[in-house]
Parts: structure tokens; sequence; C-alpha cells
């Protein structure tokens, strides 16, 4: 019908077709079709070595599939040159597991760091108030001059969110986010997430948290053996295959 | 202006602050740098010398002096002096008379006693060849030999293979200098890019986070780069100046016998030594970073 663009009609964020990347004789991912539209709060799910964090690194460029195409907003990831890759990350924010936040920089300034090595005509005070609004944001605008060794675990990863979020990027990518935390801290941060793709940025979340997994009732893509076994669409309650292997 | 301070902030500032932290992790680099430089400095200087001394052999090698005998008439080397000029292989030919010979003589180290210790003149007048080819000059003092007007005794000053001698000489200095200087360079680099590696990864998480969150790589790789700058700017500027100190010292403290020995080299060569050993110590600094990052540091 022209002129009536539906929100499933536009074209996927990130878009998996055909990918497999192999280590040498093994294979951590093997024929993956996926795509991941704007807005999307999706679980990546599946057993140790199912093949999780190679997907992630696959959409962030650390590396390339060794067949199969991988695009990303729209950026062919899977051959972008190494002097592009720079273009793709800053489309793609990510959070890990252990936070990564530099110890010697404060809350705000991990924040703002981020932002201006990623954009020089970024002042000092855009990135400070920035740095601010996005720290606020995660619920930590009281902490911004914490260093990490002053802030627990959960105010940690809120503040890797915050870095994650500041420049507003399309896709944010965390790689067990909850795995260091404690369930009521998880609970947080999987909220915090949730309002993220709630405001138009595509979340995907690897993770080993069935719990949040089931109750959040959101897309769930299931990785077994580098294959996507399935993939569950949201406001479902479906068997998580896997959780029985692992 | 918001760019430059972001740009001098995080490549220039970061940079210098991170050379300074990692001082004592970079201090054999720059030893061994500036053992480097000033070696490079003081062997540029000696082959800069030994080049100048082979210009003045090998002008004075194809100078064939034709020593004329005491009785020789006018008419005799008038007709010798004709022979040879018409030679296309000449370039001109001078007149030394015996009187200019000694003046000659007495003016060489060793010879003014030799002068003294005999009543008469024993040097000779001369014809003065100058060939153009140095190849050449034993076809010359064939051609002269057996002439008229020539000492039988000792008819000239070709001697066979001396040009050859001093030039093998030289290339042999020349490729122990450069062999030399290669394995000091390697040395040097290795060092070097070994205290880059350091440094990358005692930054380790800052470089995954600026890798991670998009930072383009010039921004990623720049500090490196000036770090290593920095390293062999201040192996240079050490190096340069002891190759200044040294070459003023011996200048100034035997100006003509240094000029004997090392030809061409003053002051203001000295300087530009100094100056060039500085740059090349900035060159090798962020080359060896460069080399390092390739290796250590991908995307």
């Amino acid at each position: 019908m022209p002129g009536s663009v539906t929100f499933c009609e536009l074209p996927s964020l990130v878009e998996f077709v055909g990918v497999t990347r192999s280590y040498g004789s093994r294979v951590a991912v093997e024929d993956i079709h996926l795509g991941l539209d704007p807005g999307e709060l999706v679980f990546l799910v599946g057993p140790s070595g199912a093949g999780k964090t190679t997907l992630l690194k696959l959409i962030n460029r650390e590396i390339r599939p060794t067949c199969g195409e991988v695009w990303v907003d729209g950026l062919p990831a899977h051959q972008l040159s190494a002097s592009k890759v720079a273009d793709l990350r800053r489309r793609v924010g990510v959070v890990f597991q252990d936070y990564k936040l530099l110890p010697r920089l404060t809350a705000l300034e991990n924040v703002a760091f981020a932002l201006q090595v990623t954009d020089l005509r970024i002042s000092d005070e855009e990135a400070r108030d920035r740095g601010l609004d996005a720290l606020d944001a995660v619920g930590l605008g009281d902490r911004a001059d914490a260093f990490p060794h002053q802030l627990s675990g959960g105010q940690q990863q809120r503040v890797a969110v915050a870095r994650a979020v500041v420049s507003q990027p399309p896709l944010l990518i965390a790689d067990e986010p909850t795995g260091n935390l404690d369930v009521e801290t998880a609970w947080q941060i999987t909220d915090l997430l949730e309002d993220i793709a709630n405001f138009g940025t595509t979340v995907l979340v690897a993770t080993h948290n069935v719990e949040i997994v089931k109750r959040m009732q959101r897309r769930v893509l299931t990785l077994v053996d580098g294959r996507l076994v399935r993939d569950q669409p949201a406001g479902r309650v479906g068997r998580l295959a896997w959780a029985a292997w692992s | 202006m918001v760019v430059t301070r972001n740009a001098g902030r995080y490549l220039f500032h970061g940079a210098f602050r991170n050379w300074l932290r990692n001082l004592a992790g970079t201090a054999p680099a720059l030893g061994s740098m500036t053992l480097l430089l000033l070696l490079s400095g003081l062997v540029g200087l000696s082959g800069f010398a030994m080049r100048n001394l082979a210009i003045t052999e090998a002008h004075d090698a194809s100078l064939l002096h034709v020593y004329l005998r005491d009785d020789a008439t006018d008419d005799q080397v008038a007709a010798l002096r004709a022979r040879i000029e018409a030679d296309h292989r000449v370039a001109g030919v001078g007149y030394t008379t015996k009187a200019q010979a000694l003046a000659r003589a007495q003016r060489r180290p060793g010879l003014p006693e030799l002068v003294d210790a005999t009543d008469s003149n024993p040097f000779p007048a001369s014809l003065d060849v100058q060939v153009k080819q140095v190849s050449d000059v034993g076809a010359i003092d064939a051609l002269v030999h057996d002439d008229a007007a020539v000492d039988p005794g000792y008819p000239t000053s070709y001697d066979q293979g001396a040009y050859q001698r001093i030039q093998q000489v030289m290339l042999g200095a020349a490729i122990a200098g450069a062999a030399f200087l290669l394995l000091l360079g390697f040395v040097a680099l290795t060092v070097t890019a070994n205290s880059i590696r350091s440094a990358i990864h005692a930054r380790r998480d800052e470089v995954t986070i600026m890798q991670l969150v998009g930072a383009p790589r010039w921004m990623v790789r720049g500090p490196f780069v000036i770090e290593g700058a920095l390293t062999g700017g201040f192996a240079g500027l050490a190096a340069g100046i002891v190759t200044l100190l040294i070459s003023l010292a011996l200048i100034s403290a035997g100006s003509s016998s240094f000029a004997q020995v090392a030809p061409g080299v003053t002051v203001e060569v000295a300087i530009v030594a100094a100056l060039l050993v500085f740059v090349v110590g900035i060159a090798l600094g962020s080359g060896s970073s460069l080399f390092s990052l390739r290796k250590h540091l991908e995307s």
C-alpha cells in the first residue's frame, strides 16, 4: 500500500546472512540467518561455548565471518577495512560482564572519555553535560565524581551502560551484563536495558540468566553448538531448550 | 579550536604524560638509541671526511709528475710538453722548476730535514700532467717513460695500484661502518619497539575501550607514535649535542692537523651533523613505534 510503511517493513538494523565463523577446524557459529529491528530488546541465550560472544564480536567487527554477510546499520561489517571499523563501532554501544571502566577516571570522566575520543568536536563542557545526562538516566547522577573502586558492581555496570549509550548509538550489545551481579541488581540492569530499548535503541543481550529471559517475555534467540536453533518472538513463553543442557 | 585543543590533549599532552610515566621502561631504549645516534653522527662525520679524502686522493692520483733530467734542454722539454698536450686523455700540463719543487718539499712534513742534509737541490724540475681519467695515468706514464728529457732513474710519480689500494681501504671502511650502523640500528629499533609494546600493554584497557567505542585509528595510535618520537627526539638531542661537542673539541684542539686528517669537517658541518642526528632520532623513534603498533595493536 503506497505511503504506509509499517515498522516491520523497515530494513533490519542488524542482518546476518548465512554467517559462519570458524577458528581453524572448530566452527564457532554456522549458517546464521538473523535480523534485528530497531527498538527491539533481544536475548541471546545458549550454553557456554554455543557461540554467543562470537556472534556479538561479529556485529562489532572484532572478528570477520569466515563466510556470509553481516550488516550493521547499513554498513557491511563482513568486508569493512580496518580504517572503517571505527565508523561501525560508533554505531554500536558495548557493555561487558566485567564493566571495563578505566580505574583512574571518575564515573563522569569514563563516560565523557568515550564521547570525546570518538568526536573531537565535542567540548569539555558539552562532554560533561552529556555525560551527566547519561549518568542521570542510569540513576547515578549523584555519583559522577566517584572512581570505579568506590562504586558497587551494579553501579559500575550502570556507568558502563551510560558510557555505551552516551553517544546515542542505534544498537547496544551486552555480553553477560548481569553475570557478576546479585539477583536484585541484575533485575535493575535489565530494567535499564529495557528502558533503553523503549527509547528506540536496539538492544541485544547475551545471557545465561534463565529467570530474566523467561520473565521479560522478549524475543529470544537460542544458539546451540554454533547454530541458531530457535528464534522465539516476543510475548511467548517458550521452553529454553538449552537450559536443560547447561 | 575545540578540535585542536582535544587533539592536542589526547595526542601530545597524553603522549608526553605517558612517556614521563613510563620513563623507567623507556630508559633502555633511550640509552641504546642515544648510543646509536652518537655513533651514527661520528661515523657520518668520519665518512664525510673520508669522502673528501677520497676526492683529494683521486685528484692527486690523476696528477702525474714527469720528472725531468737536470741536463734536459729547453727544446727537449718543450717537445715533450707538446707531445703530452696533444694527447686527448690529458686535461692540462704545468711546469715546476727545481726551485719550486724544493720550496714545495720544504712545506711537507719530514722533508725539510732531508733538504737541510744536502747542499744542493735534489728535487728535479717536472711537467705536472693532469690526466682526465685516473685509469689513463698508466698509459700516459708509458708514453713519456723513455723520452730523452725524462729522468731515466725516476721518470714519473706513477705508482701502479696506489689509488686502487686507497679505494679498497675506503670501501672496506665504508662497508664496515655501514654494517656496524645497521647492527646498532637493528638493536635500537628492537629495543624501542619493545618499549612501545610495553607501553601498549600498560595501557591495554584504555586502548581496548578506545577501539570499542569507535575512536579513529590515528587517535588510538597517535599517542604511541608521539611517545616513540619523544624517545627518539630526546636521544637525538643528547647524541647531537655530544657529536657537536666532540667535533668542536677536535677542531679547536688541532685545527691544522685535524684539517689534514678530516678534510672538510668544519664547525658548520658539525652543526649540520648534530641537526641530522636529532632529525634521524625522531624518525627512528616514530618509525619503530609504527612498526611495533602494526605488530601488537590490531584493530
